[in-house]
C-alpha cells in the first residue's frame, strides 16, 4: 500500500509539476524581433498621452505631453565619409539606436463625416499591403494608410476610385484632417505640418516645412551650419549620435543658421549636416503652428500646436466650431522611431464646451490658454499589424459581427489587450501551430494521467 | 517423487488467478482506450473543423450558433463539478455518515458533469467559424482550457466510476483530492476566460496575469517544453505499468 501510494503522489507530483512548468515557460520561444520580416517589438507596448484644448472662436489649440526616455532632436542627416556625403538616418525598423529618427506626434480629426472612424479610430486606415509590413515588398513611392470607401476594394491598395469620385468624397468630409508636429523637421522654427488622410496620407496644399538638404547632381548638401551662428560648418557625428548636442545648441539648418554649401572647405569624415532644410509654411500645409518651439524636459515632450478654428480650407481641414463635437485619434513616435513603430489611441470624442472625452475650454478671444484645465490621460499602444481587411472578416476575426453592428473597439477591448494582440498578429502563424501542439501535448498528458491513476489506484479488497 | 508432485488444485487456482487479472488489466486497458479515444475524439473534431488548424478564409462563412446556447448550456458542467468537487473536498475530510452519503452521488454527478461538457463544449465550437476563433488569443485560450477541462473531467469519470467509495481508501483520498483540486482550477479558468470573450472579465483574469499569465497572450509551449510534455506523458504511463506490476506482483 505505502509502495502503491509513493508511485501515486508521485505520479500526481508530476503531473503538477508539469503544469506549473508549463506556467513559467509558456509564451516564449516564437516572438522575437526578424528585422527580415520588419518585425521589431518594441519593448514597451503601451505608454501614456496627456493632452488638453482650449479655444477662443477663432484658434483651437491643443497640448500635447508624452513620456520620451531621450529626445530626438535629429532626423536624417548627411555624414562625410572619404568624400562623401552619406546619408544616415530617417528611416529606421523600429527605434533606431543612433537617435536618428526624430520624435513626433499626430492626430487625425473628423467632424462626423468619416464613416466608423469614432469607433475604430486610426484601425480603418490601416488597409493591406502597407510600406513596412512584414511580406509587402518595397515599393519607390510609400504605400500609406488610406480610407477604405477610397477604393473599389477597400482591401485593396491599388483598387482606388477614379479622380471624380475621390472629389465627391472629398466634398462630402469624406477625409480625415491630420495635424503633426516633428521634433526635426517642424519644431525648431515653431512649426507644425497640416496634412491629411483620404485616397493616401498626404500634406494640405502649399509649402511643408522642410525640404531636402541634398543636390543629387554633385551629390553634396546644398547648405551647411553658417559658422558665425553655429561655430563651425557641420556637427561632430558622434557628438550627435551621443546627444551631446542639445537645444541650446544650433542643431538645425534654417535661413537664420544656414549659409550654401561650400565644397572648398576641409571637410572631414564624420562632420555631419541636417539632410533637412527648415523653412517657413505657406497655403493650407501652414495652417498648423506652434506659439513656440516645444522642449523635451525631465523625460516628457511638451507641445502644443494652434490652427484657425476655421481656415478656409474645408477641402483640406475639419473646421472646428464652438459648440461642436468631433472625434480625434492620436498617434506619438518616442524613442527614435518611426513608420508604423508608433503608439496609437483609440478614438476619443472631443467637445468645444460640450460633453466630451477631451473637453475643449473655451477662452476669451485673442488670449492665450492658461492650461489649468487637468489632462486628458489616454493609454497609447503599440498596434502591430493588423488591418482593417482582417478586422472585417468574419472568417479571421470572431469581432467581425461587433463591427458590423458598429460596437466601439473600446467596448470590447483595452488598450493593453489590442497591442499584445497586435503582437501576436505579427506571429500568427508561428503561434497558432505551436499552440495547437500544445494543445496535442497537453492532451496526451491529461490521458497519460487517466492511465497511470487507473493503474495505480486500488480497491481496498485488492489491497488484502 | 510423489512429495514432490504438483497439486493439481493449487496449480489450478494460480492459473486461474493469473488468468482473472490478465482479464482485468485487458478490461482496464479497454476502457481507458475508450475514455482516450473519446477525448481524442474531441480535440480531432475540433481541428478538422479548421481544416487541420490552417488558416482557411477562403469561402463563405460557415455555419454559427449564437453564443447564448454555449453560455446557457456552460452552467450545467460548471454547476455539477463544482458540486462534486464540494462533495469530495468533505469526504475528503470527514468519514462521517453525511459524508459517506455525499460521496454516493460524487461519481454520478462528475458524470453528469462530464456528459454535460461534452454539449457545452460542441455547441461552444458552432459560435465562430474555426479560423476566426483559432485567430483570437482569448478563443485559442478559451478552446486549450475548455480541452483540458473536459479532458481532465473525463479522466475524473472514469476514477470514479471504476473506483467509487474506494477513491477515499486511506492515502489515496489525498490523491483524489489533489486531482480534483486541479481540475477546479481548470473549470474556473475556462469559466473567466469565456467570460473575458463576452467582453465581461472578472478578477479571475487579473489574478491569472498577477501569477503570470495575460490571458490576451495566447498559452503555448516553446517546442523544448512539448518535448517535455510528451515525456511526461510516457513516463506517467510507465510508472503506472511499473506500480500495478508490482502490486500484482508476489506479496
Amino acid at each position: 500500500m505505502a509502495r502503491q501510494t509513493t508511485y501515486l503522489a508521485a505520479s500526481t507530483a508530476i503531473f503538477a509539476g508539469l503544469l506549473v512548468a508549463a506556467w513559467v515557460t509558456h509564451g516564449t520561444g516564437v516572438v522575437r524581433d526578424d528585422p527580415e520580416r520588419n518585425i521589431v517589438i518594441p519593448d514597451e507596448l503601451t505608454s501614456t498621452l496627456q493632452v488638453r484644448a482650449a479655444y477662443d472662436g477663432e484658434r483651437i489649440w491643443f497640448r500635447y505631453r508624452w513620456p520620451v526616455e531621450r529626445p530626438a532632436i535629429f532626423n536624417d542627416v548627411l555624414v562625410y565619409q572619404d568624400g562623401e556625403w552619406v546619408a544616415r538616418g530617417g528611416e529606421a525598423l523600429g527605434p533606431n539606436p543612433e537617435y536618428l529618427t526624430e520624435d513626433r506626434v499626430a492626430m487625425m480629426i473628423d467632424d462626423g463625416s468619416v464613416p466608423l472612424f469614432s469607433r475604430y479610430g486610426g484601425y480603418i486606415t490601416i488597409g493591406d499591403g502597407l510600406t513596412t509590413f512584414t511580406g509587402v515588398p518595397e515599393t519607390d513611392e510609400e504605400r500609406t494608410k488610406y480610407l477604405p470607401s477610397t477604393r473599389t476594394d477597400p482591401n485593396e491598395f491599388e483598387a482606388i476610385r477614379p479622380e471624380s469620385d475621390l472629389e465627391m468624397l472629398r466634398a462630402a468630409g469624406q477625409f480625415l484632417d491630420l495635424w503633426q508636429w516633428r521634433s526635426s523637421r517642424s519644431n525648431p522654427i515653431g512649426l507644425g505640418d497640416d496634412g491629411f488622410v483620404a485616397d493616401e496620407r498626404g500634406g494640405d496644399a502649399g509649402t511643408g516645412p522642410y525640404t531636402t538638404n541634398f543636390d543629387r547632381e554633385t551629390g553634396q548638401p546644398l547648405y551647411m551650419f553658417n559658422p558665425a551662428v553655429a561655430g563651425s560648418p557641420a556637427l561632430a557625428l558622434d557628438a550627435v549620435i551621443a546627444g551631446d548636442v542639445g537645444f541650446d545648441d544650433t542643431y538645425y539648418l534654417s535661413a537664420e543658421t544656414a549659409v550654401p554649401f561650400d565644397p572648398t572647405l576641409d571637410w572631414q569624415n564624420g562632420d555631419t549636416i541636417p539632410r533637412r532644410f527648415l523653412r517657413p509654411t505657406d497655403g493650407s500645409r501652414g495652417d498648423v503652428t506652434q506659439p513656440s518651439a516645444a522642449r523635451w524636459d525631465d523625460g516628457f515632450w511638451d507641445v502644443t500646436l494652434v490652427r484657425d478654428m476655421d481656415t478656409g480650407n474645408a477641402l483640406d481641414d475639419k473646421i472646428f466650431r464652438d459648440g461642436g463635437n468631433y472625434d480625434l485619434a492620436f498617434a506619438v513616435f518616442r524613442n527614435s522611431s518611426t513608420m508604423r513603430w508608433h503608439y496609437v489611441t483609440l478614438p476619443i470624442s472631443l467637445g468645444l464646451e460640450q460633453s466630451a472625452q477631451l473637453v475643449a475650454e473655451r477662452i476669451e478671444p485673442g488670449s492665450e490658454p492658461d492650461w489649468t484645465q487637468p489632462w486628458t490621460e489616454l493609454t497609447t499602444f503599440y498596434p502591430g499589424q493588423v488591418t482593417w481587411g482582417r478586422l472585417t472578416d468574419p472568417r479571421l476575426h470572431p469581432g467581425a459581427e461587433g463591427i458590423e453592428a458598429r460596437i466601439p473597439a473600446a467596448v470590447r477591448h483595452s488598450e493593453e489587450q489590442l497591442a499584445l494582440y497586435g503582437v501576436q498578429m505579427e506571429f500568427a502563424e508561428e503561434i497558432r501551430t505551436q499552440w495547437i501542439w500544445t494543445l496535442i501535448a497537453s492532451l496526451g498528458l491529461i490521458v497519460g494521467l487517466g492511465i497511470n491513476i487507473n493503474l495505480l489506484m486500488r480497491r481496498r479488497e485488492e489491497q488484502q | 517423487m510423489i512429495g514432490q508432485q504438483r497439486n493439481p488444485r493449487l496449480v489450478t487456482n494460480a492459473e486461474r488467478e493469473g488468468s482473472m487479472k490478465r482479464t482485468e488489466w485487458r478490461a482496464r486497458a479497454r476502457r481507458v482506450a475508450i475514455g482516450a479515444t473519446a477525448i481524442t475524439l474531441v480535440a480531432g473534431t475540433a481541428l478538422a473543423q479548421g481544416n487541420g488548424g490552417a488558416v482557411a478564409a477562403e469561402g463563405e462563412v460557415g455555419w454559427t450558433l449564437s453564443s447564448v446556447y454555449h453560455i446557457l448550456a456552460a452552467h450545467f458542467p460548471v454547476g455539477l463539478w463544482v458540486t462534486a468537487y464540494l462533495f469530495i473536498l468533505i469526504r475528503s475530510f470527514s468519514d462521517s455518515e453525511f459524508a459517506v452519503r455525499v460521496q454516493r452521488a460524487i461519481w454520478p454527478v462528475v458524470a453528469l458533469g462530464t456528459l454535460a461538457g461534452f454539449v457545452t463544449y460542441g455547441l461552444g465550437l458552432t459560435i465562430y467559424p474555426w479560423s476566426a476563433i483559432t485567430e483570437s488569443p482569448l478563443g485559442r485560450n478559451h478552446i486549450l482550457l475548455a480541452t483540458w477541462t473536459l479532458s481532465y473531467w473525463t479522466v475524473m469519470s472514469v476514477l470514479g466510476y471504476r473506483f467509487r467509495r474506494h477513491l477515499f481508501d486511506g492515502a489515496q483520498r489525498w490523491i483524489t483530492l489533489a486531482l480534483a483540486t486541479i481540475g477546479m482550477l481548470v473549470i474556473t479558468i475556462t469559466g473567466t476566460l469565456g467570460g473575458s470573450l463576452t467582453g465581461t472579465p472578472s478578477l479571475v483574469t487579473k489574478s491569472l496575469n498577477w501569477i503570470g499569465w495575460n490571458v490576451y497572450m495566447t498559452f503555448y509551449l516553446p517546442t523544448w517544453m512539448l518535448l517535455v510534455f510528451a515525456a511526461g506523458a510516457v513516463l506517467l504511463v510507465v510508472i503506472g505499468i511499473v506500480g500495478h506490476r508490482a502490486q500484482a506482483g508476489p506479496k
